[in-house]
């Protein structure tokens, strides 16, 4: 038990499990009552998670709050969690997102099994960013594929059971190297060290324990798993797929919360487990996210579906994170988290906003759009602010992301960084290019008519706009209490390899 | 007759019979015979259910002595013994496998009762031939003995393939109970020629001897020995479905009464693994190093081959039984381990398997419908709407065969793998998990059908005979649907359970 | 090779002359004789009755039950009576045994009687 005299972080998990299962005993009859029970778990979440920012302590390095009760004594497995620097703001994110998510967007049919399904996937979510036990960990990492892909298959459009069938098999053959992976290194560690374990930061900081080219090996497994979930080039081709043919709420789940699943696995796992592994393969791993940051963005230029552009440069904006996390510096590690995080805002936002669009005109087509200005001025003017947050506008959040990334890539990785500065301003290109299509011009006869945005719709994306605009302002805050975690991180590596920081790069108080 | 003739005769030794030893077997014989009898000569037609409810209690007076006998064997002071002049052993593996036959015995009674009646077939013949084939893989887990191995897989055998062409009026069934028979009769040849070589180069058909005559000779030239090896792992091989050895599985499971099928795959499979681990892990320990490449060979193409036909199958009761193919294969991954952890991975399986398969086929009985015959994909699409919780409870029990987590299934993948990577079979253990992921494209499509293929043949799931849940089988299902949920979220009691549950090897007294 | 393989290579070799002798026999006969082919020849049986009606005829299964259970007390017979002459020596252990043995065959006698198998219909 943590100093709370409350398991908060259990709380967080459990709390979604216990909602679903209320909305799924709710009688399908009454839906305003099914609705009101989700509408009210998630905002209970969202409160807690508030809570959990409030109690951290962002001077500590380590892991806080932590939960620890023995799960399957005959393995050394235990339900164990605990937050850090680097995983609290995915929690707050997941914590606030969802409500949005819930309120803002309704299913067409049977909201109560959608409603159900999104809170298990809340839960596993959570998880993910709270598990301290591999195998935990990997139970939550592989369990929220069962709702994401009854979301997609069940609510989607088009393609949808194609596209939930791949995201599925994806991700799961991703897995399947992991939980090799994941199994291998917990025997190894017995043999090395007589104690049968799953424990992330027992076997974290016995370095040494497992040979460096079996490190190396065990380190493939898993980053197959993080690449599929980021999705890094060329393992992205589900990511498009799953994002268009996904509800509009499962769109925003799946880019703004579940991507981050991979990149946070690369953090957390990769590098803490195998530090010397990571910075072996950083290069080829920098070079994957490049590409895609680069292939990401040309692809996006060509699409004719506003969804469809939106996935594409979500495959971009995810190679930034990587570059910024296997650039090994303190700026790249702080700018990947932050940028996580605001991926989640931006790309959130967007697709909600082209789940507006689809609602109103019942068509993504980017040729079938013209001249949203006149007919709808508030809608354009919040998917501008949107859509100069995802290129990075100096002032929105999208900036401070890009920026730390880059400046911290830049001493360890320099032409990496040099080629993804291209990256920016392709997302530019794009995004403007999308948005002049669709809201510049005279409106035809078909879009003249399009409605503005309704009140529920600017309430719902009022905290998104202040998010972008305080982070992009103020991101102090933030940075601040990811700062000790990524710095503990960074030695951990350098103790462990012989990667050392560039003088630069390192900030004043490690001096 | 003077006495002097009598006292010049000698007699012969017989066995001491430990009535405490043989009492699950006793309960399982017994019940079957009383119910024949009583079936056979009552004037009247007993009360609808009354079959299968006697042979459910029939199947928890067993487990109830098993759980005696368990407390024997794990009580330190006292510990495994073996009975009958050495031909059986009792230890927790022995009780383990009763239990989960017993199991599957009392669910598979729950799914026929129904059935039986829906087909016009109701009768105690499918019971009384269950419980005997029960009994029969009951002797194989007990067997310290080749011979009482032999003599448990003909009694499994023998009801089986009366139980599979228990269906008159289908042709299927008729078949399916032919093909059965004379290929189940021909590995049975394999089985017994292979303990003739066996016996042959060791000099004894007792577990306890042969171990330890191999530990204790090195044989000059071990040919037939090892030839004995392949004959048995092709008679073993062929009752758990291995391939190659798996060619009847697709047709005997489609063709069989679906409860049937529900009881083949679980209690055959485990009985046959039962064998399986006793004889090569534990009594041919010290020939490992012959064995596990052939052990590693038969799990990979069972894994390969069964999840990748599964895959181009488009009936669902031939999907299952491919799908049950690559689960041997993944049982024999725990087995190929040859280590304790490896044997508890594999029990580990059999008993969540269990549950999960006669959970899977139970709901094919019920959505086949009258006859028997609707077993297609296009079976299922909608059923989410016609029945919710039916394809809810099919969907858990098909994603725990996929290995998701928090159900019984991933647990026994994990469990197995782990075993298999502690023992350095790291490509096998990355070969299972792929095919898993291949195997679950089986899975997917079949709830595809049920939640996702409601619209283009919207009109047709209207016109479609409602499908019926009769309460014997809601009450199966619900049992192996909260023990896959169960024993995936709270695991550990089942995990001491396959611990403890490790055969020991004992010489005859 | 081993001696225990060597003693079956005079098994092999007599397969082996075996089938050499038939195949020498057959093909003899096959290059020699005339071919004559008539449509008659092609039926089943040349002589005699004509075959009439599909191969899958359904026949009477009656003799085959009693057939059965015939074999199966035959059977029974066959372990009866070596016992008996052993009886002695195994006692009463060896009389309850065989007591069981008889009584579950009864049962099934039974359970066949009920079933009406035993009427000639």
């Amino acid at each position: 038990m943590n100093d709370l005299g409350f398991p908060l972080l259990t709380a967080l998990i459990v709390v979604p499990v216990l909602g679903a299962l209320a909305v799924a005993l709710v009688p399908r009859s009454n839906a305003a009552l099914v609705r009101g029970v989700g509408v009210a778990t998630t905002l209970v979440v969202a409160a807690l998670s508030v809570w959990l920012l409030v109690v951290f302590d962002g001077n500590d390095a380590g892991f806080q709050l932590g939960e620890k009760y023995t799960w399957i004594a005959d393995f050394g497995i235990a339900w164990n969690l605990g937050v850090d620097g680097i995983s609290l703001f995915l929690v707050v994110l997941t914590g606030l997102l969802y409500p949005i998510a819930v309120i803002g967007v309704r299913p067409h049919h049977d909201p109560k099994p959608y409603l159900a399904w999104l809170l298990l996937l809340e839960a596993g979510c959570i998880g993910v960013f709270l598990s301290l036990d591999l195998f935990l960990f990997f139970v939550m990492f592989e369990i929220v594929l069962v709702p994401m892909y009854f979301l997609i298959g069940g609510w989607g459009y088009g393609d949808r059971v194609y596209a939930a069938l791949k995201f599925f098999l994806f991700t799961m053959a991703g897995s399947a190297f992991m939980l090799v992976g994941i199994v291998a290194l917990a025997f190894l560690h017995q043999q090395a060290t007589g104690e049968l374990t799953f424990d992330l930061v027992t076997i974290a900081e016995a370095q040494g324990s497992i040979a460096q080219t079996t490190a190396r090996w065990l380190f493939l497994g898993f980053a197959v798993a993080f690449a599929v979930k980021v999705p890094l080039f060329p393992l992205h081709t589900w990511l498009p797929d799953a994002h268009t043919q996904a509800p509009t709420a499962g769109s925003v789940i799946l880019a703004g919360v579940m991507l981050k699943l991979g990149t946070y696995g690369f953090l957390r796992f990769g590098l803490y487990l195998f530090p010397e592994a990571a910075a072996y393969f950083a290069p080829f791993l920098v070079t994957l996210g490049v590409i895609g940051i680069i292939y990401g963005a040309v692809v996006a230029a060509m699409q004719r579906d506003l969804k469809r552009l939106v996935a594409y440069s979500s495959v971009a904006h995810l190679g930034f994170i990587v570059l910024g996390t296997f650039a090994f510096t303190t700026q790249g590690l702080q700018g990947g988290v932050i940028q996580m995080v605001n991926h989640g805002i931006s790309t959130g936002a967007l697709f909600l906003l082209v789940g507006m669009i689809y609602e109103r005109r019942h068509t993504r087509e980017i040729a079938e759009l013209k001249g949203l200005q006149k007919a709808a001025p508030v809608l354009a003017g919040v998917f501008t602010v949107v859509m100069l947050s995802s290129i990075g506008l100096p002032g929105l959040n999208g900036f401070v992301g890009e920026f730390l990334i880059l400046l911290g890539s830049f001493p360890t990785r320099r032409w990496w960084a040099v080629v993804a500065t291209v990256g920016v301003i392709l997302a530019a290109v794009y995004l403007l290019w999308a948005y002049q299509r669709v809201f510049h011009g005279a409106p035809d006869e078909a879009n003249a008519g399009t409605p503005d945005m309704d009140r529920r719709e600017r309430l719902i994306m009022a905290p998104l706009l202040a998010a972008i605009v305080f982070l992009g302002v103020y991101p102090k805050p933030v940075l601040e209490r990811i700062e000790p975690a990524v710095d503990r991180l960074i030695a951990h590596v350098e103790a462990s390899s012989d990667f050392s920081q560039p003088e630069v790069a390192a900030t004043e108080g490690e001096r | 007759m003077t006495p002097a003739v009598i006292a010049q005769i000698e007699p012969i030794a017989t066995p001491e019979i430990e009535w405490f030893a043989v009492s699950p077997l006793l309960v399982l014989v017994g019940g079957a015979l009383v119910l024949l009898t009583a079936a056979a000569l009552a004037r009247s037609r007993p009360p609808r259910g009354f079959y299968a409810l006697f042979t459910v209690v029939t199947a928890a007076l067993a487990v109830a002595c098993s759980a005696l006998l368990w407390q024997r064997v794990t009580d330190p002071g006292r510990g495994p013994f073996t009975a009958i002049g050495g031909a059986i052993t009792i230890d927790g593996f022995s009780v383990f496998f009763a239990v989960t036959i017993t199991a599957a015995i009392a669910l598979g009674a729950l799914l026929a009762d129904d059935y039986l009646r829906r087909e016009g077939l109701d009768g105690p013949e499918l019971y009384v031939l269950m419980l005997l084939s029960g009994t029969g893989g009951v002797v194989m887990a007990m067997a310290n003995d080749l011979i009482v191995v032999f003599l448990g897989l003909e009694t499994l055998s023998i009801a089986l393939y009366v139980m599979a062409g228990l269906h008159l009026r289908r042709l299927e069934s008729q078949e399916s109970a032919i093909k059965y028979f004379v290929l189940g009769s021909f590995s049975s040849a394999f089985l017994l020629y292979g303990i003739a070589l066996v016996y042959g180069a060791t000099g004894s058909t007792n577990f306890g001897a042969i171990a330890g005559f191999l530990s204790g000779n090195v044989l000059a030239s071990n040919g037939l020995l090892l030839a004995g090896f392949a004959l048995l792992l092709v008679g073993l091989g062929f009752k758990v479905a291995a391939v190659p050895f798996h060619v009847w599985t697709p047709d005997v499971y489609q063709g069989a009464p679906t409860p049937v099928t529900a009881f083949m795959a679980s209690a055959s499979k485990a009985a046959g693994f039962a064998a399986l681990l006793r004889v090569f892990v534990s009594t041919f320990d010290v020939y490992r190093l012959d064995w596990r490449p052939l052990m590693w060979g038969l799990a990979v193409l069972s894994l390969l081959v069964g999840s990748f036909l599964a895959v181009v199958q488009s009936d669902v009761k031939r999907m299952l039984a491919y799908s049950s193919i690559s689960h041997a294969g993944f049982i024999l991954v725990g087995a190929e381990a040859a280590s304790d952890r490896g044997i508890a991975g594999a029990l580990f399986y059999l008993l969540a398997y269990t549950f999960m398969v006669v959970g899977s086929f139970g709901v094919a009985t019920l959505v086949g419908g009258r006859g028997d015959a609707d077993h297609g994909l296009s079976a299922y699409r909608g059923l989410s709407r016609r029945r919710p919780l039916l394809a809810l409870a099919f969907t858990v029990l098909l994603l725990a065969q996929a290995g998701v987590p928090l159900t019984s299934g991933f647990l026994a993948k994990f469990y197995v793998i782990g075993a298999a990577v502690e023992a350095d079979s790291y490509a096998l253990a990355l070969i299972a998990m792929l095919s898993a992921v291949v195997a679950a494209f089986v899975y997917l499509r079949i709830t595809v059908a049920m939640y996702m293929g409601d619209e283009t043949e919207g009109a047709e799931a209207v016109t479609r005979p409602a499908v019926r849940v009769p309460p014997g089988a809601a009450l199966a299902l619900g049992v192996a649907v909260a023990f896959t949920i169960v024993v995936g979220i709270l695991p550990s009691p089942v995990v001491d359970f396959a611990r403890d549950a490790v055969p020991v090897l004992l010489s005859a007294p | 090779m081993s001696e225990f393989l060597r003693a079956y290579l005079t098994v092999a070799v007599f397969a082996g002359a075996a089938g050499l002798l038939v195949a020498l026999m057959l093909g003899a006969g096959w290059l020699i004789r005339p071919s004559r082919p008539t449509a008659q020849k092609s039926i089943a049986y040349e002589s005699g009755v004509d075959p009439v009606g599909p191969g899958f005829g359904q026949s009477q299964v009656r003799y085959y039950i009693f057939a059965l259970l015939f074999v199966l007390f035959d059977v029974e017979a066959v372990f009866i009576f070596p016992w008996a002459l052993r009886l002695e020596s195994y006692g009463l252990f060896g009389l309850v045994e065989m007591g069981i043995f008889i009584v579950i065959l009864a049962l099934g006698l039974v359970y066949a009687w009920r079933k009406g198998v035993l009427r000639w219909v």
